[in-house]
């Protein structure tokens, strides 16, 4: 555990957490389950990621609706509050919408046979509607927009985004590096072979280099008709503008879920989120742990399920191919599969993660679909440069790789980069 | 009864519900997005862009490489109006107060 | 249930006016399109879907529509989703009047849901003049049989409690205006129109225009040649450079407009809110999103569609001005789109000069969405043989360059 010990409260009752932990990792820890209800069906609801991408762990945080938990810092006090759900997430009394529309609901006809009923129709779809409800006050006031002009911008501070900050800044360019996550470090932290440890000494290594790193920090558009281009970034209570000379996207890829039946169950969490809440918040998010893999990660599904079995859990590994469905009431208890029900309490989805590329793609970043690669790679020379002029891509982003090798990817991009001719 | 194969978590969006797009003619991963909602919640694709449209190339017979992403459009992350409205490069108009800073 | 489906089979999924089996809406995008047919339309926006129905629910069913992206790629996937009757000219806000009513039957007539809602429109004014500029339309309103009434600054807080009041100075309100949602407009219409035997073609553009000695058009395309008796321009903001193929000039020229949404909430915003002096927009969705935007002057003609963050800047410094409340609210999307902006800001309708079986239907100025309803239905009844509404004969494209233009009022409500 890290961080000093505070309080905060989930859904009403007092909880013990520490200072550098999420909300989220808070709440799992102390046996919270469902936070919220789908939109549509009213499914339950609650993490998947742990990386602030997913749309699984959004809830009420001091008054404020539709944040993530899981890059919400634990700090003393924090109130937190489920969404979308009366008179509680994990007893929904629309949880019963799921049921009647279990062949689904095609919302473009349903009620459209005669006018009182279509009326009736848009009046409870729209008290149905939404997931947070209104801030109850009024934003406090923050401080101007702050603005960088550098040599080099390295957008993801993972493996790769911190070995190719380290490289430039060290090359003699100014550098600064913008991750979005609670602390840099990205997969470094997930990978049972990589750690924790290794996380805070390559961050450390940056800042050393002279580095700008600006942690908590999203990078939120390229937007190239302000101001002959400019970045804009988003910190919780700051924006900033960048102007850089070089781009490089280092956002490496998001986890993803596979498609089998009931996948969203709350308990089937992506395998990569289960690895950080054991290597970098030392949480064994389960006792009886299945796995279910899809094909191109043997080595680190191999590796996760060494780390969950040292630390005490009973681990299957289960082809996607074999599974056909969850069963739970709220958490799920078990898999179905070929071979019958497989007894658990945590579902971990091994799936190559899907390239980050949205950013890239703003910036004129030609991509392309890839299957092997996780799903929309950046598409890059054999230097690493994109499409787009002066811009850069190393790592998971342009094709899954892992973190040992995005981290060798990242030197290699920046030290192209910085015998490129200007 | 075979449970709900959930492809976009933020809006429930099916892999059935995809097939029903395509049936009726919205093959355009532009079309299959406005049709069954996918992609247009919180998180914009961010889980499901890859996996549907590695979907829609097997159920359309197509070469992943020949579908393209739909448009990625800023701000990349949800953003609170707070932290924009302090960006310098807000347009003024006729009645704006004078001075930005401390206003009502 | 209503609306209920079968996973195992597609065309089984009935919904409740009975009609089942469905063929699919659009066209498989590798066949050829017909040899000839009675009426192309060229765009598949809802003007031109919106014509399409209605000619096949009259009985012209012999109509080829032909979209040169996806359905919903231009003008009419990208607007608000705003419907009024507050306008400055008796003409649009009868028109309005019958357009609100095609679509509050929408859903049941065409079987697909399309949100509307009457929350009504909330304008804001800031000074005398703007005031002076709302009493002036209220009356003529009023006058037509629609209820906009002024408020002062404190009522308008009983509609919209989370205002900030400072600066305004008046309002008016109307409650029977609405907000819709878009898309499925498109889809209904084509859905309907592919029932009736309308062949709707998407990733079909057209390549060239020519003329037949007698009458109608070859009209070119990468999927063959349709030989069309006549030709309706839907183009919207690009109707000029399809009537360009065949020398007629359209007045018209695009100015991108920038709209965002927000993350969803609880319902809590009943109407559109606008704010005259800066162009401000925003009203609540059926998703429960906050959609806006705010007009600004200086993005130029253009039919770029990219997004500015002077846009995300100028939007949310006017809305959390007005909305405090709204500063912890989170954008989740901005996008664009364009409006067709006309010389005298009334629309271009009718047959071009010269140009007997050539139709034009464009220069809407950020209102065609709204407009669509009616104007489908007037076009299809002149086209059927009925007599053309009035509307027709003032939208000449004749009346800038013969003088008549003149003598019809110019719309002045033309916003956001």
């Amino acid at each position: 555990m890290r961080g000093e010990a505070v309080e905060v409260r989930i859904a009403g009752s007092a909880v013990r957490a520490y200072g550098d932990e999420s909300l989220a990792a808070a709440t799992l820890a102390s046996g919270g389950r469902i936070l919220s209800r789908s939109l549509k069906y009213h499914r339950p609801r609650t993490f998947f990621c742990f990386e602030g991408h997913c749309s699984g762990c959004l809830v009420r945080i001091g008054g404020v609706p539709n944040l993530r938990a899981c890059q919400a810092p634990c700090s003393a006090g924090a109130e937190v509050e489920g969404q979308n759900a009366f008179p509680s997430a994990e007893i929904d009394l629309l949880g019963a919408v799921d049921f009647l529309f279990s062949r689904g609901m095609d919302h473009h006809t349903l009620m459209t046979g005669s006018s009182v009923l279509n009326k009736l129709a848009n009046k409870v779809v729209r008290q149905l509607s939404g997931l947070g409800k209104l801030p109850d006050v009024a934003a406090a006031e923050l401080p101007d927009v702050h603005r960088f002009d550098v040599d080099v911008c390295v957008i993801g501070g993972g493996p790769a985004g911190l070995a190719a900050a380290t490289t430039t800044s060290r090359g003699g360019r100014s550098t600064v590096l913008v991750d979005d996550q609670l602390r840099p470090g990205g997969s470094l932290r997930a990978d049972p072979r990589q750690g924790r440890q290794l996380a805070e000494t390559r961050w450390g290594e940056a800042v050393q280099a002279g580095v700008t790193v600006l942690a908590r920090s999203t990078a939120i558009g390229f937007f190239p008709e302000d101001d002959g281009g400019v970045l804009a970034v988003s910190a919780p209570d700051r924006l900033y503008r960048i102007y850089a000379r070089q781009w490089i996207w280092a956002t490496g890829g998001y986890v993803v879920n596979l498609p089998f039946p009931d996948n969203d169950r709350p308990g089937v969490l992506a395998a990569r989120a289960v690895g950080r809440l054991l290597v970098d918040h030392g949480i064994l998010a389960g006792d009886k742990i299945c796995i279910v893999e899809d094909k191109g990660l043997e080595s680190d599904v191999v590796a996760l399920a060494d780390a969950l079995s040292g630390a005490g859990a009973d681990v299957t590994r289960i082809p996607l191919a074999d599974v056909s469905g969850t069963r739970g009431r709220g958490w799920t208890t078990a898999v179905d599969t070929k071979r019958g029900k497989l007894d658990c309490d945590l579902v971990a989805v091994a799936a190559i993660p899907a390239p980050a590329s949205e950013g890239p793609r703003q910036q004129g970043c030609t991509v392309v679909l890839d299957e092997a690669a996780g799903g929309f790679r950046v598409v890059t020379n054999e230097l690493g440069q994109t499409s787009a002029t002066n811009v850069w891509a190393c790592g998971d982003v342009t094709g899954y790789r892992g973190a040992a090798a995005s981290a060798a990817d990242g030197a290699r991009v920046a030290q192209n980069l910085l015998e490129a001719r200007r | 009864m075979p449970g709900k194969i959930v492809l976009c978590r933020c809006e429930d969006v099916t892999l059935s519900d995809i097939e029903h797009s395509v049936s009726r003619g919205y093959r355009d991963i532009e079309e299959v997005k406005r049709y069954t909602g996918f992609g247009t919640g919180p998180c914009q694709g961010k889980e499901c862009l890859a996996v549907v449209a590695l979907q829609l190339a097997q159920i359309t017979k197509q070469n992943p490489s020949a579908i393209p992403p739909f448009t990625s459009r800023p701000p990349l992350a949800p953003t609170p109006l707070k932290l924009l409205a302090k960006d310098p490069g807000a347009h003024r108009f006729p009645d704006d107060l004078g001075d930005d800073e401390g206003e009502a | 249930m209503q609306g209920a489906i079968d996973d195992e089979d597609d065309e089984s999924r009935a919904d409740v006016s009975g009609e089942i089996r469905l063929p699919a809406t659009l066209e498989g995008t590798t066949g050829p399109v017909p040899a000839s047919a009675e009426i192309v339309i060229v765009g598949g926006g809802v003007i031109g879907l919106s014509i399409a129905y209605h000619l096949a629910k009259r009985g012209l069913t012999d109509v080829v529509v032909v979209e040169r992206g996806y359905l919903a790629e231009g003008a009419s996937g990208r607007n608000g989703g705003g419907v009024r009757q507050q306008w400055s000219t008796e003409i649009n806000i009868r028109l309005m009047q019958e357009s609100v009513e095609l679509c509050r039957r929408f859903a049941v007539d065409l079987g697909v849901n399309v949100w509307f809602r009457q929350g009504g429109y909330l304008f804001l004014a800031r000074n005398a003049n703007e005031v002076a500029r709302l009493e002036k339309n209220i009356a003529l309103q009023n006058r037509c049989g629609v209820h906009t009434r002024m408020l002062e600054p404190k009522a308008a807080l009983d509609i919209v409690p989370e205002l900030n009041l400072d600066g305004v100075v008046g309002a008016s309100y109307n409650p029977s205006d609405g907000i819709l949602f878009p898309w499925p407009f498109l889809w209904g219409y084509a859905r309907q129109a592919a029932a009736y035997g309308v062949r709707i073609f998407t990733q079909t553009p057209v390549g060239g225009l020519e003329p037949i000695e007698g009458g109608g058009y070859v009209v070119h395309t990468p999927r063959g040649a349709v030989r069309a008796r006549r030709v309706i321009n839907a183009t919207g903001a690009w109707s000029p450079k399809l009537a360009e193929m065949i020398g007629v000039k359209v007045p018209t020229w695009p100015i991108r407009h920038e709209i965002c949404s927000s993350e969803p909430l609880k319902p809590f915003l009943r109407p559109m809110v606008s704010e005259l002096a800066s162009g401000l927009y925003c009203s609540q969705s059926m998703r429960g999103e906050i959609v806006g935007g705010v007009s600004l002057p200086g993005h130029g003609s253009t039919y770029g569609m990219g997004s500015t963050l002077e846009f995300l800047a100028t939007y949310a410094r006017r809305l959390v001005r007005l909305m405090p409340v709204l500063g912890d609210i989170k954008i989740l999307r901005q996008w664009a789109g364009p409006y067709d902006q006309s010389p005298d800001g009334n629309p271009i309708l009718g047959a071009a000069p010269g140009h007997p079986d050539f139709f034009l239907a464009c220069g809407f100025v950020g209102h065609g969405f709204m407009m669509a309803p009616i104007i489908g239905k007037l076009y299809a009844e002149w086209l059927t043989g009925s007599e053309p509404h009035e509307i027709f004969g003032r939208s000449q494209l004749a009346r800038f360059t013969d003088g008549s233009g003149a003598q019809h009022a110019k719309e002045d409500f033309n916003i956001g």
